[in-house]
């Protein structure tokens, strides 16, 4: 029989507290109070050992009280209990079965939900609206009764044969639908095979080709041939890794392996990759976004021979917050959900898993409505000898270790392939699992163990796909033979193909020479990460799966890996041009008319910095370990109190040894979807920026592209191909190199009404470089008073298109209204990151922020929030210079590669800048306030505190 | 002495800050191993053979139920009377960080060396959240701790350190009559204070709404010390957010491995 623990607070109910307030504020009214207490099943043991259980484990008498096969909360109006649906791995049970056993009491299984009483007047309106706040149908479901037992039973499903050599177009193309993502010719192409062989496929065989010619993993795309307007150019991939091979100083291994890695110091090399789970964060943001970071972090220790994750950043695209229901397309999540849960996933996961998040951003633009873009990277250290992608030998053993194999997890690579529909929520929701931080965990400290005792000859991991990937790519050059029923399950009942195909974030396949396999399972045993040994590299060049004496799959190597076709795709300048965009602004510009008083300028500063682009992500930031591992030396705020932001992180991977590694992004999806190629080139602009002005040196810094896209039709095709030749022309300028990359090219929404929505096209540029010691960087806070300011580079003050001045000035209008965008310029950009790197070097710049959304002002008043003081500003220097300029241009310009710069006097700042464009703009001030003149006249004076407060607010409401 | 003191790292799934631990007990002269504690269970490792044990920070098996549960039942289902002979030696030290001191509190060894019967718990902050920022301590000029106390203080030019907190149960919570008696064997340790260095209930000087301010304690040898702040991220200068801003700045979490590595090597020539 089960066992029903129910455990509650004594005290303070702060879950319970945390929704009343929630629902108060979100204007249900009528509850008092909310009680939760949490509900443990335990099946298979005695009356006294429940009772040992409850007293021993599961409750603490000191704070709370418990319960015994009872109701807990009583005399609630209703009590709602949510747990995870059967099937869904619940993270907590197998440790609630571990300390069982320590205590001596053999649990068959268990499971633990939450239940919440509700007190005071409830009606069934209240009670649907807080149900629909506390659960999500895809994963979790309301228990009403007692389960008669959690014993998941089932037999193993049949192998069924697929009669697709009859199949004509219409059924090739219903077989696709929902499930295999794959385009007629593609579907053709597998036919003709089939027909060849003079046999029909197996639906693991299927699934398998389907899997492995995804876009998520055969990139199709970006290996296409491509007509661009009518002339042919070469495919988006050769083009990067052709100029990006051209300066290859630092690359250790580029394009190759899970993730791209550099040279370090010592004999180390340093690695880094972004990785986007948008579609999962789309329909259970928890979840998506916890295997979302799971999944990169394990991409860092499947690299080369295993490698150790040492930062995580993490980058957001939503709408705004406050986004009307009204609004919402069907099937979809409302932000401000899908931002506190995104949120929530990436801290669980990250904060368990020990690796410090300390870079990371988020945009707001209401297009992201219908799909969020969730972007994590991970990047980490590995000794150089380990670095290099591993090739499994003919006889090696294929080993998988880690989580078990369950059905959740099944067709995420083919589901992200495909666009978001509202079908998508119920369709897909298979695909979406829960992350299990410590598993990983234990599994990453056992191959960083085995890679020590050189124990592994290869790595790959279980992502997109599962095993069918991992061992599929692996085994591509020598075949191999594969016994499925060797693996580990979560439960029975799972058919082969579900087995195959089924992935998880905390689930890695190796390859072990045979002769180690031994001294490999005892490091396992000790971390206590469980093995599976699935069969060997035979050197058949084939793809041979059994289950037991059962054929599963067979399939060539060479076909599976090599017959997908290649894509022929058409890309067409959108309709409107730029030209007759720029037309409109001219229009429009003329109907902004310049703040007159103190009074209009403050409001439109405080608007700009509440918006949700600029103002203070310092409530998030608090909630992720960024400084675990002991190696922060930038950390993500710094100054006289704390807030100030920065803008890269500088670590210290090596203790003992002064080496930084720098890491930093850009991104800006406004200014992509306005003008794709100087879009790109800010956002890269920014990233190399972020990572210059703590004292990053360009030279020795490596890019990673992620492209996050909408449906490549033939406009976004087009707009795709300029974001690419814009990638090319900046590290052509740089002369560094990007070393990895991804794309998620399903950035559309289709709703049964006819909604479409293109989502904001993404391109997130991150850089990573090394420095040869930690000490001479720089934060952005001021560091005293009377010091001088002063702007370094180039800023295209007539540009403001995109910016957040003009959002938040016109009220977020259509954004073609204004295609003048800034753009940089890239000859001058090399010498001015140099320059600072050098005045970092020399301990000559004080602090230093680079120039982004919300412009010049923005960035000071940042700079004196660091600080805990102000800014004397004024304007005629550059008026001087430049005599139509439109001082709240110059103001809020967010040309990026500009920096605002504090140094000791203008004496100084001459000296170190002498050989690029700079002027001066003001001086420090011990009194805290910011203000801006034009020759005599204040333009306007507010004080720091102030505007403090109404940056800080916007986050610090939604987050605490 | 020339051998350096031995400190036992222990690791179990999820621990996670195990790493800077042991460079931070390198750092200050002593010899660290982090051992598994599957090691331990199967005897390839033995707690006696070390002079220090240290439970470092992180999620021990996920902070599954409560945090430092699973770990403090492991331990005391297994080695309940190595750790009571280890703790009862003269010349070891023991200290518990952050999960660490959770897994201390709930093991019971804490404050009163009640091994198996828990007397206090650090339960969620009031803030209902994780929070990872800097916050200011006062060390207790009279606790009873062995090698972090007065004398400590004078290392510092300041009323108070400043060490780093990141975690989501930190609240020290025990009855009156437990808290009384901390308080009356000077168990106490640290506290949070605020900018003029007085102990603070107010969010956030105080992180996690912990009563008397209480940031960690010792039990009634002195030699066993569990405390919510990180020391071991605050052994470089660098490491402080504002090391830019001030020229003297000397790491403040080093003293308390120093001070532990010289314990030892008092003891040893007795």
């Amino acid at each position: 029989m089960i066992y029903e623990i129910r455990v509650g607070e004594k005290y303070k109910d702060l879950k319970g507290d945390a929704l009343l307030h929630e629902t108060n504020s979100s204007g249900l009214n009528g509850i008092k109070k909310i009680l939760t207490s949490r509900v443990y099943r335990l099946e298979g043991i005695t009356k006294n050992e429940a009772q040992i259980l409850k007293d021993n484990l599961l409750c603490e008498n000191i704070t709370q009280v418990s319960s015994l096969n009872r109701p807990l909360i009583t005399n609630a109006s209703h009590v709602i209990e949510i747990g995870y649906m059967p099937g869904v791995m619940n993270p907590e049970v197998a440790s609630i079965i571990k300390a069982a056993y320590d205590l001596g009491i053999n649990l068959i299984a268990a499971d633990s939900s939450i239940a919440y009483g509700l007190f005071g007047k409830v009606d069934k309106k209240i009670i649907n609206e807080i149900t629909q706040k506390l659960y999500n149908k895809t994963v979790e479901r309301i228990i009403t009764q007692k389960p008669k037992t959690f014993v998941i039973k089932g037999k193993t499903g049949k192998t069924s044969v697929i009669n697709l050599r009859e199949m004509n177009d219409d059924e090739l193309n219903e077989l696709s639908k929902d499930k295999l993502f794959l385009n007629l010719l593609e579907m053709k192409t597998i036919q003709e095979y089939f027909k060849k062989i003079k046999r029909d496929p197996t639906d693991c065989e299927i699934e398998t080709i389907a899997q492995t010619w995804s876009e998520h993993s055969g990139h199709k795309t970006f290996k296409a041939k491509l007509l661009v307007d009518g002339k042919d150019k070469k495919p988006l991939i050769e083009r990067l890794k052709q100029e990006a091979l051209k300066h290859k100083n630092n690359i250790v291994s580029a394009f190759i392996d899970n993730s791209g890695v550099m040279d370090f110091y010592d004999g180390w090399a340093i690695s880094g990759k972004g990785e986007t789970h948008n579609s999962p964060s789309a329909i259970e943001p928890y979840g998506g976004a916890m295997t979302g970071s799971g999944g990169v972090f394990r991409d860092i220790v499947g690299t080369g021979q295993g490698g150790k994750t040492i930062i995580s950043t993490d980058i957001f695209c939503l709408a705004k917050p406050n986004l009307p229901f009204l609004k919402l397309p069907p099937g979809c999540l409302h932000p401000r959900y899908v931002l506190k849960q995104v949120i929530k996933g990436v801290k669980d996961y990250g904060n368990r898993m020990g690796i410090p998040t300390n870079n990371g951003s988020i945009h707001f633009h209401d297009d992201f409505r219908a799909k969020p873009t969730v972007l994590v990277g991970a990047y980490g250290i590995t000794p150089k000898k380990y670095a290099q992608k591993g090739k499994p030998k003919k006889e090696d053993i294929i080993v998988s270790i880690g989580g078990r194999i369950g059905r959740d997890g099944i067709h995420g690579a083919t589901f992200s392939s495909g666009e978001m529909t509202e079908r998508t929520i119920t369709v897909n929701s298979q695909a979406v699992q829960i992350g299990n931080a410590i598993e990983e965990k234990r599994t990453f400290d056992a191959i960083l163990e085995a890679r020590d005792k050189n124990l592994i000859r290869a790595i790959q991991d279980c992502g997109g796909g599962g095993l069918s990937s991992a061992i599929g790519e692996m085994g591509q050059d020598t075949g191999v033979r594969v016994h499925l029923k060797n693996a580990l399950l979560k439960y029975q009942g799972l058919s082969p193909w579900e087995i195959w195909l089924s992935e998880s974030q905390e689930r890695m396949v190796l390859a072990i020479p045979k002769s180690k396999l031994s001294k490999f399972k005892k490091v396992c045993k000790k971390y206590n990460v469980e093995i599976s040994v699935l069969g060997n590299f035979d050197g058949s060049k084939k793809l041979q799966v059994y289950y037991g004496k059962e054929k599963v799959c067979v399939l060539d190597m060479k076909f599976l890996h090599h017959g997908l076709p290649q894509r022929e795709m058409t890309a067409t300048r959108p309709s409107i041009t730029l030209s007759e965009a720029k037309d409109l602004d001219s229009s429009a510009s003329l109907r902004m008319t310049l703040p007159k008083t103190q009074k209009e300028w403050i409001q439109i500063l405080n608007k700009v910095l509440s918006h949700g682009n600029i103002c203070s992500k310092e409530p998030i930031v608090r909630l992720y370990d960024h400084t675990v591992q002991g190696t922060s030396d930038l950390q993500p705020f710094s100054g006289e109190l704390g807030d100030g932001p920065n803008d890269a992180a500088v670590i210290r991977p090596l203790l003992d040894k002064p080496y930084g590694m720098v890491v930093a992004h850009g991104i800006n999806p406004i200014l992509n979807r306005i003008d794709p190629y100087w879009g790109s080139i800010w956002a890269a602009t920014e990233a190399i920026s972020n990572y210059a002005a703590v004292g990053g040196d360009y030279k020795n810094a490596s890019l990673i592209n992620n492209y996050v896209w909408p449906f490549p039709d033939e406009e976004s095709l087009w707009s795709l191909d300029k974001s690419v030749d814009a990638v090319c022309d900046f590290m052509k300028a740089l002369k560094i190199p990007v070393i990895s990359g991804k794309d998620s090219l399903s950035s559309t929404y289709r709703g049964h009404d006819g909604t479409f929505i293109k989502i904001p096209e993404v391109l997130c540029i991150s850089v990573f470089g090394k420095i040869p010691d930690v000490t001479k960087t720089v934060s952005s806070d001021f560091k005293k008073s009377g010091s001088t300011i002063l702007i370094v580079g180039k800023p295209d003050l007539e540009n403001m298109g995109g910016s957040v001045y003009l959002d938040a000035v016109l009220n977020n209008r259509s954004m073609k209204q204004w295609s003048n965008i800034p753009n940089v310029d890239l000859k001058l950009l090399p010498k001015t990151l140099n320059t600072i790197y050098k005045g970092i070097q020399a301990g000559k710049i004080l602090s230093c922020h680079d120039i982004s959304e919300g412009g010049m002002i923005t960035t000071i008043f940042e700079m004196c929030v660091g600080g805990d003081c102000g800014a004397n500003i004024s304007l005629d220097v550059i008026l001087s210079k430049a005599k139509n300029l439109r001082s709240d241009y110059f103001l809020f310009n967010e040309t990026a590669g500009c920096f605002i710069v504090e140094v000791e006097n203008e004496k100084v700042a001459k000296k170190i800048f002498k050989n690029i464009p700079y002027f001066i703009v003001g001086k420090t001030e011990k009194e805290k306030n910011i203000t801006v003149k034009q020759k005599d006249k204040t333009l306007f004076k507010e004080r720091v505190e102030e505007l403090r407060k109404v940056w800080q607010e916007p986050m610090t409401q939604i987050f605490s | 002495m020339k051998t350096k003191p031995k400190v036992l790292v222990l690791k179990a799934d999820g621990t996670n800050c195990d790493e800077e631990l042991a460079f931070a007990f390198k750092l200050a002269g002593g010899a660290p191993k982090i051992v598994h504690i599957n090691d331990l269970r199967t005897k390839k490792e033995k707690l006696k053979e070390y002079n220090i044990l240290a439970i470092p920070g992180g999620f021990s098996y996920g902070d599954d139920i409560v945090s430092g549960k699973i770990l403090a039942v492991e331990l005391t289902s297994f080695f309940s009377e190595e750790l009571k002979k280890f703790i009862e030696r003269k010349n070891t030290l023991t200290i518990g960080i952050c999960n660490g001191f959770q897994v201390l509190v709930r093991t019971g060894i804490l404050p009163f060396d009640t091994i198996g019967k828990m007397q206090a718990t650090l339960t969620n902050n009031d803030s209902g959240h994780f929070e990872c920022r800097w916050i200011n301590l006062k060390i207790e000029p009279n606790s009873k701790c062995a090698f972090f106390n007065n004398e400590t203080m004078k290392q510092f030019n300041n009323d108070y350190i400043s060490l780093q907190v990141a975690h989501g149960e930190g609240k020290f919570f025990a009855d009156n009559i437990t808290i009384n008696a901390i308080e009356k064997s000077n168990l106490v340790v640290l506290r949070y204070v605020d900018a003029e260095g007085k102990p603070t209930q107010n969010y956030p000087d105080n992180p996690n709404g912990s009563l008397n301010a209480i940031a960690g304690i010792t039990d009634n040898s002195g030699r066993v010390l569990g405390l919510m702040p990180h020391p071991e991220r605050f052994i470089f200068r660098e490491q402080h957010p504002n090391w830019r801003r001030s020229q003297n700045l000397k790491p403040q979490g080093l003293p308390i491995f120093e001070n532990m590595i010289k314990y030892i090597r008092s003891k040893k020539y007795e």
